[in-house]
């Protein structure tokens, strides 16, 4: 797979450069990283071993969250944060998979979507410790070296190294046993357990590592909007936004997230200048247009067709 | 000392508002039975059934109630044709593609109600809203209580139709083992539209029901119904039509009981605890059939 | 000889159906047991439960000396049972060579040593060719192959083939039995569940007749065949 890291490199290098243009457009630049991010922790649980999940907004919320409350209220910086929203994150997926993996698939997402409304509610109510419905403000951040986490430009930057992180990780473990493993999980649950693998033990660990990744883009998510509230952050829209993401993209390639981010937040730019409140429309009949004409997705069907042709070419 | 007239306030509410509930239940996990799928769309089609209510009432002056005579066949066709011309064709896919199917169609319902009836709640005004009916210094709503009743009604037609005809029949066999119905002659096709025609018949009837004590508000209501309508299959079993029933009744004390001696703020979340304690207890629901794998 | 897996009064019961009977087998090193008997006998009940694929409501099943009767079948594989499956379950969106590495990795954590056991397992049943073909591209035959390719990549001590000859040609049944023979001396044992007696009868060292769930012969191939009994059995539900 060392053609993968190669190309990630080429685009991370071309990332770097993007802040170059006008700063009208760092913003959007901000969003398809963070989604790459998000999109691309997601693909590890409902890609590579076949979890749909629609709650993950409840790690992004996480991550903010404990960034957010971590440097307003007990003096944490940023990255400690972070750590800690990813042990936390780990843990409650742990706890919640355990729950619900062994019981059939549409149970497992529907129980996604409880995690997520169950936080948001805790969020609004518990405002003794999460400021309730009126939010959390973030007004200072540590300056490390002199960086300044307010200015956009290294917002932007955190974001391109989580994407590129993300993305790393799933090249790492494309090729190994876990890979594997995963998506053995994903196509045949019975033929994997014959094969020795414990599948609740396999969609566990992706799922703690899924939710993990996605809490990290959640803090430089709550950096970058510094102001966060409940209904913004734990979000069924945004849950479904991830997933979306991954699946025009494609479920369980490497470069399914990314592509899918484009798209989706170009078009989604798009249409809210003209269409105002359509806009969600369209995320409807993107994912009514993918499923009946290209269930893999843009990335998936493509590599299924060049290993088709690979094939018959050295036959 | 105890509030006796209280608790049986709150038990009745409870049970009138888990009986719209169980209704909503019951059109999910009928869907189920036949389908094998989850329809994430269930909750939009309450709403729309609100709507319908709404837009009848505020055009022709009608009372939601009659409203509901052109709301079940409307539903009907409306879900047959739904699921012959984009769910059929993907009968066959992994079920997950499925519930992403019914996803798109659920964004696509929620938003098209929003671009035609704004993001503004709406409701329905009818006379007796307030009114209530005693017994013994208790007081039901009336409103509550044509809700109930209606539920009764409609869920008892069901039973009727799944029980004592022909296609009740062949939707039980369908639902049993699809393989096996084919074999035997039943044009499985055909049933699962009708079933899905049904489902959503059922959710348009508790749309309606409903009007007069809700607010009609487009955006995330309608997964807020799916929400529910699943923690009823969830704790019922899904598959088990009289279990939904009974779920839904759950569902509906658990909701207002827990607001009324607990925290109110949390209402909606004691729904989403108890199906947590289900799960984790008996996952196969109080009455279902297992949902376990191998 | 020793006896590396007996099982011991496996009755499974379904409700109030009894799908297996008090029955007991047991099996040798190096040797191919045959399971046959008519459809709906319990052969497939009997193997699953062996296997782990179905719950076993009384008796035990003793594998090298262990009470595997409650584990997952995950476990057992690990211990070293490898099966097939009568439908074919292939993950649909790897490659064959893919398919295979999956099984390999039970043993060989690096991805090296998982590929050379994979590759080595494809050779063996003749798909080497086909590596890099998706496995949703196979024919019946090839998947049936690759079934047998998956089971081998595990190791097993034992192999348990769950009605491999069917539906092949005679020409694939040549082979497959060809194959299956070539298996036993590399030391693996193996029992088989199958209908085409044809290969039973050149394959299995001893053959246990179901019926209705019970056990109704035992022998070597040609003694069960020759049974009144067996013979009763299969033609009463023909």
């Amino acid at each position: 797979m060392n053609k993968h890291y190669i190309l990630l490199i080429g685009l991370f290098i071309l990332g770097a450069l993007y802040p170059i243009l006008p700063s009208a457009y760092i913003t959007v630049g901000v969003t398809v990283l963070l989604f790459t991010g998000w999109a691309s922790s997601w693909n590890l649980l409902g890609g590579w071993a076949g979890q749909l999940s629609l709650g993950h907004a409840s790690f992004v919320g996480l991550g903010a969250y404990f960034v957010a409350l971590g440097s307003t209220q007990f003096n944490l910086a940023p990255w400690w944060s972070v750590l800690l929203a990813m042990l936390f994150a780990s843990v409650l997926s742990l706890l919640w998979g355990k729950l619900t993996f062994s019981l059939r698939g549409p149970y497992f997402s529907l129980s996604t979507i409880a995690i997520a409304e169950i936080l948001r509610l805790v969020a609004i109510n518990e405002g003794w410790l999460t400021g309730g419905a009126t939010g959390v403000f973030i007004d200072t951040l540590p300056q490390p070296f002199g960086i300044d986490f307010f200015s956009k430009t290294t917002q932007y930057y955190l974001a391109l190294v989580y994407a590129a992180l993300t993305i790393a990780i799933t090249i790492f473990i494309a090729t190994r046993k876990f890979g594997f493993q995963m998506r053995a999980v994903r196509d045949n649950e019975e033929a994997a357990m014959a094969a020795g693998i414990n599948p609740t033990a396999i969609k566990l660990k992706a799922f703690a590592i899924s939710a993990a990744l996605t809490a990290v883009g959640g803090g430089i998510y709550g950096i970058f909007l510094s102001f966060i509230e409940p209904h913004l952050i734990f979000n069924l829209l945004l849950s479904i936004q991830i997933a979306l993401t991954v699946i025009i993209g494609g479920r369980g390639t490497i470069w399914g997230p990314a592509v899918g981010a484009v798209v989706l937040v170009v078009a989604g730019e798009f249409f809210r200048t003209t269409f105002a409140q359509a806009n969600l429309l369209l995320y409807g009949a993107l994912i009514l247009i993918v499923i009946l004409t290209m269930p893999k997705g843009i990335v998936g069907e493509y590599s299924h067709r060049l290993i088709r042709r690979k094939y018959a070419k050295n036959a | 000392m105890f509030d006796y007239i209280s608790f049986f306030q709150n038990l009745s509410n409870g049970v009138l508002i888990g009986a719209v509930y169980a209704l909503i239940g019951v059109g999910l996990t009928l869907v189920f039975g036949v389908m094998r799928t989850i329809n994430f769309a269930h909750g939009d089609f309450v709403v729309i059934g609100m709507y319908f209510a709404v837009v009848l009432n505020s055009i022709l002056g009608w009372d939601p109630y009659i409203t509901l005579i052109f709301a079940i066949p409307l539903g009907f066709a409306t879900g047959a044709l739904i699921q012959k011309y984009i769910l059929a064709r993907i009968i066959d896919a992994q079920p997950e593609t499925m519930m992403l199917a019914t996803l798109g169609i659920s964004l696509v319902i929620a938003n098209l109600l929003l671009l035609i009836f704004g993001g503004e709640p709406q409701s329905v005004n009818v006379s007796y809203a307030s009114s209530t009916f005693e017994i013994v210094d208790v007081k039901i709503s009336i409103v509550l209580l044509l809700a109930g009743s209606i539920t009764l009604f409609v869920i008892g037609g069901l039973f009727l139709i799944l029980n004592k005809t022909e296609i009740g029949r062949a939707i039980r066999a369908t639902a049993e083992n699809r393989l096996g119905a084919e074999l035997v002659g039943v044009n499985t096709k055909k049933i699962q539209a009708i079933v899905f025609g049904m489902g959503m018949a059922l959710a348009m009837a508790a749309g309606v029901a409903l009007i007069p004590l809700l607010f009609a508000s487009p955006g995330t209501t309608g997964a807020t119904f799916t929400l529910k309508a699943f923690v009823v299959t969830v704790l019922g079993g899904l598959g088990n039509i009289g279990a939904a029933i009974a779920g839904g009744l759950l569902l509906g004390i658990v909701e207002i009981m827990g607001a009324s001696y607990l925290n109110s703020a949390y209402r909606d979340a004691y729904g989403l605890l108890a199906f947590l304690i289900v799960l984790l207890i008996k996952p196969e629901g109080l009455f279902g059939k297992t949902v376990k794998r191998v | 000889m020793q006896k590396m897996l007996s099982a011991e009064n496996i009755t499974v019961k379904y409700g109030g159906l009894i799908a297996v009977n008090d029955v007991s087998l047991s099996l040798s090193e190096g040797k191919i047991l045959g399971l046959i008997g008519p459809n709906g006998a319990g052969k497939s009940t009997l193997f699953n439960a062996i296997t782990g694929f179905a719950p076993v409501t009384s008796g035990k099943v003793i594998f090298y000396d262990q009470d595997v009767t409650h584990l997952p079948p995950y476990i057992r594989t690990r211990q070293g049972m490898g099966r097939t499956f009568q439908t074919e379950r292939p993950y649909q969106e790897l490659t064959v060579l893919e398919n295979v590495l999956v099984a390999a990795f039970l043993r060989y954590s690096s991805r090296q040593d998982a590929e050379k056991v994979a590759l080595s397992a494809l050779e063996k049943v003749g798909l080497l060719d086909r590596a890099h073909q998706l496995s949703s591209d196979l024919n019946l035959a090839r998947l049936r192959r690759l079934e047998l390719a998956k089971a081998l990549a595990l190791e097993p001590k034992v192999l348990f083939l769950d009605e491999i000859m069917a539906g092949l040609n005679p020409p694939s049944l040549k082979e497959m039995i060809e194959l299956i023979r070539g298996l036993t001396t590399t030391g693996i044992s193996i029992v088989m569940v199958e209908h085409i007696m044809e290969a039973i009868i050149q394959l299995a060292d001893h053959v246990i007749v179901l019926a209705s769930g019970s056990k109704i012969a035992e022998g070597s191939a040609l003694e069960v065949i020759n049974d009144a009994q067996v013979i009763d059995a299969y033609l009463g539900t023909d």
